[in-house]
């Protein structure tokens, strides 16, 4: 036990049932923080080139940090990793809840799980006790009951449980993991790895403490850290109603994913807005483990055809996914539906882009009623939308389709639907229109795990402050929105502080959108917690290790700038007129792809690190194999 | 017919008014007589009244179960205030005045103890953190006198702490007298050379919120009237103070103004 660290990994052979506890290594730890550092050092070093996501030799890594488990506010993540099934690139998702710190009491800073056992099981950690219990009984039931089930059989309420729900088990591509009902590890198809390897569960209880290596220190960062959140211009909205305070926003922006992303404004938005959920059906707010910030929301619905469904959440990503994207205009049929994939344990993003993909070619006469099994697939038809997310479950009929995420779907479906497949990667876009952000743009389209809006969150974009833009980024225009100049290094820049969080495994909300912790302020962190010597630019060289260690797994599994892009939609097909101040606007890619590379000192014409880059970070092993394997220059 | 004396009995949980053993009122044909400066709950009146009527009637009907009907509890589950309705003789009249007894009103208020508000507790269990980091210098929810019982299908967060009852009954049951009041702050406080860590205390409390450590109970002692828990509460569902007044600490934010 050292401080900031339990300092061990539990490893689990799913196969012959053997576990092995080895020590955390010092330069694991001075090297890449934790949670998702830990994950991509193991990634790259245990995931064999070109790996079947789906096969036995396939394995989880599930992270946690060194924040985690102390009061931090916010700090209860974890990242979970693993070569994705869904887009045969790294794998990796996030979420929060109570189940980070349960690990982390438990003595363990990261898992590690192999091959496949032979029947369900789930894995029960209890401290040094460690368990693969029979699951054929939990096998079929969904999240909820899955958790239920398991706390009444260990008889502790206090037990952590991450879950997958029915869509796992059945190899559905997007389906994710999830803890606390609602805490949704649910991007890359980790899930559908715990399915093919017949893990039903984790439970976890640990009673161990914490350690910082200097309380008082410590306590005092603390203090102003807590002062700075309360005080922060965002802190009310936040409280009341957490990421769901987007859908208004993005929509007065003009770059609401509407009906697929056909236009940027919602004409209903303000009904199923994060507003419209405060003054309806919310009943109070919630918190992740030791968070200042309670933004999570307890709903029930009173009335009309959902009464009584009563749940946590949802997030921006899921109540825009099944209102504007689908075209629902009905509050509760949007919750109802978020509420169904998280008790099958769907992803919300890739369930709402498949539906609305599919409503797209239906609309535009690619695919006809008889092929959807006789739905109408019409705009914000509800039924339509609840009868797909069951289908897609079950893998049955037209759900079986899209069960395998749209960029599968619509090689099989053809006809033209490939590009109206709006993913990168095969990782399918969440609800901001890209064309009216473009740091979020160039963000989709580098992401080390595909098309996805938490590897960077450029929120600078939004914040108009050209003399910051010049200061920081090296030109005004990185602080509009609409502007491309300086966006190579907003998201460079973003992209690291966004693996801070994620090494620390704290709340990105605060750290990154809040601008809460900075790399310098980390650093305070680490010494009082680990007790290290270490300042903010070697923290942000260890974030920076990080980004370019999972750029390297995905050169080795073949990628380069040509698979940095955009859908069509969003390069060729201007914002039509009704989307308000982004009306007209398209996403010129290449330059900013330009700009990005020329910052991250990687050459601009493959889009891949340099021997010399990689070196210079320290992944000196790396580099040696990717030139060996000529993949790189150096 | 009969006059009654109304006399609190015992205090099982804590009661803010407060109530405490021994005060009485009587009842006369119609009349309430309160003695002079003492008060009586009226949330308690009203669940007693319906009773008076039927003591104070001179019947004796077979099978009849109000002469062995004594005892009533009043309606708050936290005050738990147990009051003795005995029949007196016509005529007998209140006791002397308060000040006789020594109590001065104006001076007799209940200490500030632990306030919850679970409406808008959140369930991050920072409170947890807080007490076992000002206890121990670590975080561990094991160390922490404070608990968070959750029921998450249902969005219920509950935090369990010590309500420093006015007639505890951990400080009643312990064998060997090792849990007694702090002069100042009036919290339980225990004295661990004496406890054997029989776990009477924790059966004992009606509110589930001792917990054990190596044998030994943990017990709040309000960290010395400056609650920790309270500092680190981002919701304000904890608050330190005497129920009906303003909070003398009232969660983080409000520390932070």
């Amino acid at each position: 036990m050292t401080c900031g660290y339990g300092g061990r990994v539990l490893r689990v052979n799913l196969t012959t049932g053997k576990f092995t506890v080895e020590p955390l290594e010092q330069d694991l730890a001075r090297g890449y923080l934790g949670g998702r550092g830990f994950n991509m050092r193991r990634l790259y070093d245990e995931i064999s080139p070109q790996l079947d996501g789906l096969s036995p030799e396939n394995k989880l890594f599930i992270g946690v940090g060194p924040l985690v488990g102390t009061m931090f506010p916010g700090a209860a993540r974890f990242n979970i990793s693993a070569k994705s099934p869904q887009t045969g690139i790294l794998g990796d998702s996030n979420a929060g809840g109570f189940f980070a710190p349960e690990i982390k009491f438990a003595g363990y800073d990261q898992i590690i799980i192999e091959g496949k056992a032979p029947k369900p099981v789930y894995l029960f950690i209890h401290n040094d006790t460690v368990a693969l219990k029979p699951a054929e009984h939990l096998w079929g039931l969904d999240i909820w009951q899955t958790q239920a089930a398991i706390l009444n059989e260990l008889g502790d309420p206090r037990v952590q449980v991450a879950a997958i729900g029915t869509a796992a088990e059945n190899g559905v591509r997007f389906a994710g993991v999830f803890t606390n009902l609602v805490r949704a590890a649910a991007r890359t198809g980790m899930g559908t790895v715990m399915g093919a390897k017949n893990l039903k569960a984790i439970a976890v209880r640990g009673t161990n403490p914490v350690q910082v290596a200097d309380p008082d220190e410590f306590d005092r960062l603390l203090k102003d850290i807590d002062r700075a959140i309360y005080e922060h211009r965002e802190y009310p909205a936040r409280a009341l109603m957490g990421t769901t305070k987007l859908v208004h926003a993005l929509n007065e922006a003009g770059c609401l994913a509407t009906r697929h992303f056909q236009t940027g404004r919602f004409h209903k938005a303000e009904e199923v807005s994060g507003e419209a959920l405060a003054e309806t059906y919310k009943l109070k707010s919630k918190s992740c483990f030791a968070c200042t910030i309670p933004c999570s929301r307890f709903f029930a619905v009173t009335d009309g055809p959902f009464a009584g469904l009563k749940s946590e959440g949802p997030e921006f990503e899921g109540l825009a996914g099944f209102s504007s994207r689908v075209g629902v205009t009905d509050l509760a049929a949007a919750l109802k539906a978020v509420d169904l994939c998280n008790r099958y344990g769907l992803d919300v993003i890739s369930t709402s882009e498949v539906i609305s993909f599919a409503m797209e070619l239906y609309e535009k006469g690619i695919i006809s009623r008889s092929e959807a099994d006789g739905l109408d697939l019409s705009w914000g038809n509800v039924d339509t939308v609840l009868t797909l997310i069951n289908k897609i479950n079950t893998r049955e009929g037209f759900g079986n389709i899209l069960a395998d995420g749209v960029r599968a779907a619509a090689r099989l479906i053809g006809r033209g639907s490939e590009e109206l497949a709006l993913h990168v990667k095969g990782l399918e876009l969440f609800q901001a229109d890209p064309r009216g952000l473009k740091a979020y743009a160039l963000g989709f389209a580098v992401a080390s795990r595909g098309g996805d809006h938490l590897r960077s969150e450029p929120s600078f974009e939004f914040s108009e402050d050209a003399a910051a833009g010049e200061r920081l980024y090296g030109h005004p225009d990185a602080a509009f929105r609409l502007k491309y100049k300086g966006k190579g290094r907003v998201v460079k820049h973003y992209e690291e502080w966004s693996a801070l969080s994620d090494c620390l495994e704290a709340c990105k909300n605060t750290i990154v959108n809040m601008e809460i912790i900075d790399f310098r302020l980390a650093a305070q962190l680490m010494r009082a917690v680990a007790g290290w010597d270490i300042d903010g630019d070697e923290v942000q060289a260890i974030c920076e290790r990080v980004v370019n260690l999972e750029r390297a797994f995905n050169v080795r599994e073949g990628l380069s700038r040509q698979d940095d892009t955009l859908p069509k939609r969003f390069t060729h097909e201007p914002l039509p007129a009704d989307s308000g101040p982004s009306a007209g606007s398209v996403v010129e890619l290449e330059p900013m792809l330009d700009e990005y590379y020329q910052a991250r000192g990687w050459d601009i014409n493959t889009g891949r690190p340099t021997g010399t880059k990689l070196r210079q970070l320290g992944l000196t092993k790396e580099a040696d194999e990717l030139e060996e394997r000529g993949l790189i220059n150096g | 017919m009969y006059d009654l004396r109304v006399v609190v009995e015992e205090v099982r949980g804590f009661c803010d008014l407060p109530m405490r053993p021994g005060d009485y009122f009587e009842v006369k044909g119609g009349r309430i007589i309160i003695p002079d400066g003492k008060h009586i709950c009226m949330w308690a009146l009203a669940a007693m009244l319906p009773m008076f009527p039927a003591k104070q009637r001179k019947i004796a009907e077979t099978n009849d179960w109000l002469p062995s009907t004594q005892h009533m509890c009043c309606p708050d589950p936290n005050g738990m205030v147990i009051y003795r309705i005995e029949r007196i003789p016509v005529g007998d009249s209140v006791s002397p005045a308060c000040a006789d007894q020594g109590i001065n009103p104006k001076e007799d208020k209940p200490f500030p103890r632990m306030l919850v508000n679970e409406k808008v507790c959140s369930g991050c269990r920072s409170c947890e953190l807080a007490c076992s980091f000002h206890k121990t210098g670590m975080f561990s929810e094991t160390e922490s006198r404070v608990r968070v019982s959750k029921d998450e299908p249902n969005g219920l967060d509950r935090p369990l702490v010590c309500r420093q009852c006015g007639n505890a009954r951990c400080v009643q049951a312990c064998p060997v007298g090792a849990l007694e009041r702090h002069p100042e702050t009036h919290a339980v406080q225990l004295k661990p050379e004496i406890c054997q860590g029989c776990g009477a205390c924790a059966e004992a409390c009606p509110f589930g919120s001792i917990h054990f450590k190596d044998g030994k109970p943990l017990i709040c002692d309000l960290c010395g009237g400056d609650p920790k828990c309270v500092d680190r509460c981002a919701t304000g569902a904890l608050r330190f103070g005497r129920a009906g007044e303003a909070p003398l600490k009232g969660g983080a934010r409000a520390a932070m103004k």
